[in-house]
């Protein structure tokens, strides 16, 4: 999913779960600034591909995949809240929507998936959440 | 060029291996005792000597490497056994200090938790910061708790940043492969799996011949 529709969920978690402070720093850290590993996979985009646009590029890492659970969880419980995981886990289930491969338990496992709702348009799925996640937002700011 | 610690134990390892016979799975045996003895005795509360044993455990520790390398008894299974008696050490340690109240117990439980995560991927990832039990030294000048959380943290970030190594070194792989971008990482995988099973059965070839 794009960073948008990750700001977008983790905004409507926020507001949602009423996290403040700390909370929300850590919610938005583990909802969108994990996309961070993309700039770690860039060094290898410019020297594979250049500087053209090449769709379809395997830009992921485990920093986003379920395996980083086992750093996060401890995490949790060092930090005392739930928060990382819980966000983590909604970029993950939004990421494992889009079709594109994924290696889910790389390194300890070969597994690899395309993730669920595969018989969905990527576009589809993208534009209706987006669509969701604006109204939800609207809804609890205005609420509050 | 020969590491420093082996040249400063060379003396010690041949004396073990060629005066007395020990091998160097014996050395570990003899290594994770002592650790286990300073673990009973920091438990019980005297942590000064239990240190000392704990050093004392670590140099026997060391032995064991030294002795493979010198007389050219390394092997995978030396190295699988040294590392699961270096977590089981810790393990116990960690537990001492916690039996003793100088940490809480969730603070030895998740260190622990880091090193073994840690430890999963280091051979791979070739990243291991080293900071573990050893860590335990510097009680005298930092409260236990705060080290406990060092270790927790520096070895949680070894873990995150190892992982992210793998991944370059597989983004290499999968680069080289190139060919169609929707399937490059089952590709990839495959190819490794393929290249494990290889080195794998080639491993085993002599011993079965």
């Amino acid at each position: 999913m794009t960073i948008f529709t990750h700001v977008l969920a983790t905004a409507a978690g926020v507001q949602a779960m009423g996290l403040r402070g700390r909370e929300a720093v850590l919610a938005f850290v583990f909802g969108v600034a994990v996309d961070i590993d993309h700039a770690v996979k860039a060094p290898f985009y410019l020297r594979a591909v250049g500087l053209h646009d090449k769709r379809g590029y395997y830009w992921r890492s485990s920093l986003q995949e379920p395996v980083a659970l086992l750093w996060i969880t401890p995490l949790c419980f060092y930090l005392g809240t739930v928060v990382p995981a819980v966000f983590f886990s909604i970029h993950l289930l939004m990421d494992y929507a889009v079709s594109y491969e994924k290696m889910p338990f790389y390194p300890y496992s070969p597994y690899v998936t395309q993730g669920w709702l595969l018989g969905v348009p990527d576009k589809v799925k993208e534009l209706t959440l987006v669509g969701l996640l604006i109204a939800v937002n609207l809804l609890l700011w205005f609420r509050r | 060029m020969r590491r420093l610690p082996d040249r400063l134990l060379r003396p010690i390892a041949r004396r073990l291996h060629l005066g007395l016979g020990l091998t160097p799975s014996q050395v570990s045996w003899g290594a994770l005792w002592a650790s286990l003895a300073a673990a009973v005795i920091i438990s019980l509360g005297h942590v000064g000597i239990g240190l000392g044993v704990m050093a004392f455990g670590q140099v026997v520790d060391g032995l064991d490497g030294a002795m493979a390398r010198e007389f050219g008894l390394s092997s995978a299974e030396g190295h699988r056994l040294d590392t699961i008696f270096d977590r089981v050490s810790e393990t116990a340690i960690f537990a001492a200090f916690a039996a003793a109240g100088l940490v809480p117990i969730s603070s030895a439980v998740l260190a622990i938790v880091a090193v073994l995560l840690l430890t999963s991927v280091c051979d791979r990832s070739g990243l291991d910061p080293g900071v573990k039990r050893f860590a335990l030294y510097f009680g005298r000048w930092i409260p236990y708790p705060t080290l406990f959380a060092l270790i927790f943290g520096v070895n949680l970030a070894a873990y995150v940043i190892g992982l992210l190594i793998i991944d370059c070194q597989f983004q290499l792989k999968m680069d080289t492969l190139g060919g169609d971008l929707d399937t490059v990482a089952s590709r990839a995988v495959a190819l490794e799996v393929a290249e494990k099973q290889a080195s794998r059965s080639a491993a085993e070839r002599p011993a079965l011949g």
